[in-house]
């Protein structure tokens, strides 16, 4: 598991979820709750108001288990749909980046993306994606606080020989 | 080369920004027949409700212009196109020739044909004139009718509520929405209309508008009189084609494109509100005058004028509507006429609705009231056209959510055409 490593920057890593691993723990929601409080404390971020939001979801198939969140789309159908102006792409990182000062809450986004993966902040009635933890400099949230280690960032060539070493 | 685009709204502007990304050298020249520019008309509604201000209007940076090297005419209307000159003209007589040339001129709203509608203080909402017109009289305004219970009606109507007006919306229908959504859902999205102070009538329509110079009230076809000092014509829009039936490009109920989005003449293309493209869901062709569809094509036309060969895949309807916190989607077919060849899958609670149609066990179209979280894997699933035998039981299930289209996505990988989609399920086994 990489937790110490900078936090990477380019278009070809993202987070990827190894199903075999994930036990739905849900480390990953609160870790990214966390992350996006005011404190940055669990303790305290508990009490906030309003409570901090995760961008991440834990979810059944069948017995299986995913932990999943944006896939921030080469092509994203999000910021074709979105309407204000608030979705845009970041070339150079690729991220699908969310304004929230532009966005006026009329679920266009959550109306195509794919994996369900933006949803209603009702009481801001603002859109909430994972906006790959801005205020961090090591590994994103989520990923550092899995504890099986089914949560990995790198290149999907480095995630496929991840998934078959254990497979040996 | 020389680019042309008439129309500087999503799909003309997205067209722009597309040959700019990929051709640095040719000249890129847009036209618009408004001065206000790179504004989302969508947010119109919610800048006269008040929610936003001007500045919040723009979608693209106020600057996008001058950043991608774009030659403007703001505020000049193209009047005519010579086909054989291949040059535009605009109003005061200046010519623009061409290479390639994208018509994005969009829509207009539709009237209607009553005495009265001539009278100081009758509307449609289209462009921010039309916005800051209405805002402009608001102090002055008690009482305001809406003509139209669409989706374009209700939403003047609950804008103009925020304003804290007596809103009345006069539907000729006998239900909200007639065209997107059915009695039972159309009674849950009334519901909180009324609850929060807006009237409908249904079954009636408006006869006559009233008043001396300015509007004093409607006259309905039922002998009711409504008073009123505004009206707003909320009515759907009609496409601008004259410019291209005038051209001689073929035209129905709008532009006819191929699937590059390439009209009649090969070196015309159109895009948006006022093509009329292959509808996904429907199997045929349709005007789907809607802003992501604009964008999508805008983007599309404006690689194939490039050279690029991009096949456009197809537009779909879809709406999303928050009504004072209930939200709502619609996608595809969602009133099937010949109910036989298409099954049902439906679940109703007390604020909430889901509805499915599906044809050959492929979803057509949904509809979401209340709870709209599994609007975008549906979405994919239309998009994509996929065969949803296995997983059709969940669809209406409360948690039906990604994970539960997983196994469909590793046994069709190939259709769905996001490379994203196979990077979740690399481990899935």
């Amino acid at each position: 598991m990489k937790t110490k490593d900078q936090k990477p920057k380019t278009k070809d890593i993202k987070i990827y979820c190894d199903i075999t691993k994930c036990v739905g723990c849900r480390s990953c929601e609160i870790a990214c709750a966390v992350e996006h409080s005011k404190s940055k404390d669990i303790f305290s971020a508990v009490r906030e108001k309003p409570l901090p939001k995760k961008r991440v979801t834990t979810e059944n198939i069948g017995a299986k288990i995913i932990s999943l969140h944006c896939q921030h789309c080469e092509d994203a159908p999000c910021i074709k749909a979105c309407m204000s102006g608030a979705l845009s792409k970041d070339e150079k990182t690729g991220a699908t980046l969310h304004d929230k000062e532009k966005c006026v809450g009329c679920w266009m986004c959550v109306m195509v993306c794919p994996f369900g993966a933006i949803v209603r902040d009702i009481e801001n009635h603002i859109a909430v994606k994972c906006d790959l933890c801005p205020d961090r400099d090591e590994d994103y949230a989520c990923v550092e606080a899995c504890p099986t280690g089914a949560l990995f960032t790198g290149t999907k060539e480095e995630f496929e020989k991840k998934i078959k070493g254990r497979k040996k | 080369m020389n680019y042309v685009i008439i129309g500087g709204s999503a799909a003309g502007v997205t067209a722009a920004e597309t040959i700019r990304k990929q051709d640095k050298e040719s000249s890129v020249t847009l036209i618009s027949d408004e001065e206000f520019a790179l504004y989302s008309r969508c947010l119109l509604t919610y800048f006269i409700a008040g929610t936003i201000n001007e500045d919040k209007l723009y979608f693209k940076d106020k600057n996008f212009y001058k950043e991608n090297d774009v030659k403007t005419y703001l505020g000049k209307k193209a009047v005519s196109i010579d086909r054989k000159k291949k040059s535009v003209s605009l109003e005061g007589g200046t010519k623009i020739s061409y290479d390639k040339l994208l018509i994005a001129t969009g829509a207009t709203p539709k009237s209607v044909d009553i005495p009265g509608i001539e009278k100081k203080g009758v509307f449609t909402v289209r462009k921010i004139d039309d916005a800051r017109a209405i805002i402009n009289m608001l102090d002055s305004v008690k009482e305001i009718a809406v003509l139209g219970g669409g989706l374009i009606g209700l939403r003047d109507a609950y804008a103009l509520r925020q304003r804290d007006k007596k809103v009345t919306v006069i539907v000729k229908s006998p239900q909200v929405l007639s065209q997107m959504v059915d009695m039972d859902a159309a009674r849950v999205i009334a519901s909180i209309l009324e609850k929060n102070g807006i009237k409908i009538m249904t079954g009636v329509a408006a006869k006559e508008i009233t008043g001396k110079g300015s509007v004093e009230g409607i006259l309905l076809d039922n002998g009711e009189r409504l008073a009123c000092q505004l009206v707003v014509i909320g009515k759907g829009v009609k496409p601008n084609t004259e410019i291209a039936s005038v051209a001689g490009l073929k035209v129905e109920d709008g532009i006819v494109v191929n699937e590059f989005l390439q009209t009649s003449d090969k070196d015309i293309f159109a895009a948006g509100d006022v093509a009329e493209t292959y509808d996904i869901a429907r199997e045929s062709k349709r005007i789907n005058a809607l802003w992501p569809c604009a964008i999508e094509q805008g983007e599309v036309a404006a690689l194939n004028m490039l050279g690029e060969k991009k096949t456009y895949d197809g537009s779909l309807s879809m709406n999303s509507v928050d009504f004072f916190g209930l939200a709502s989607i619609s996608m595809g077919i969602t009133k099937p006429k010949e109910e036989k060849k298409y099954e049902i899958i439906s679940r109703t609670g007390e604020n909430s609705y889901k509805k499915f149609i599906l044809k050959d066990n492929r979803i057509v179209g949904m509809v979401l009231v209340g709870d709209i979280r599994p609007a975008g894997v549906v979405s994919a699933l239309i998009k994509n056209k996929i065969d949803v035998s296995s997983i059709k039981e969940k669809i209406v299930d409360d948690n039906f959510n990604y994970a539960k289209i997983m196994p469909v996505v590793k046994e069709f990988g190939d259709k769905f055409k996001q490379e994203e989609f196979r990077d979740t399920v690399l481990s899935f086994k």
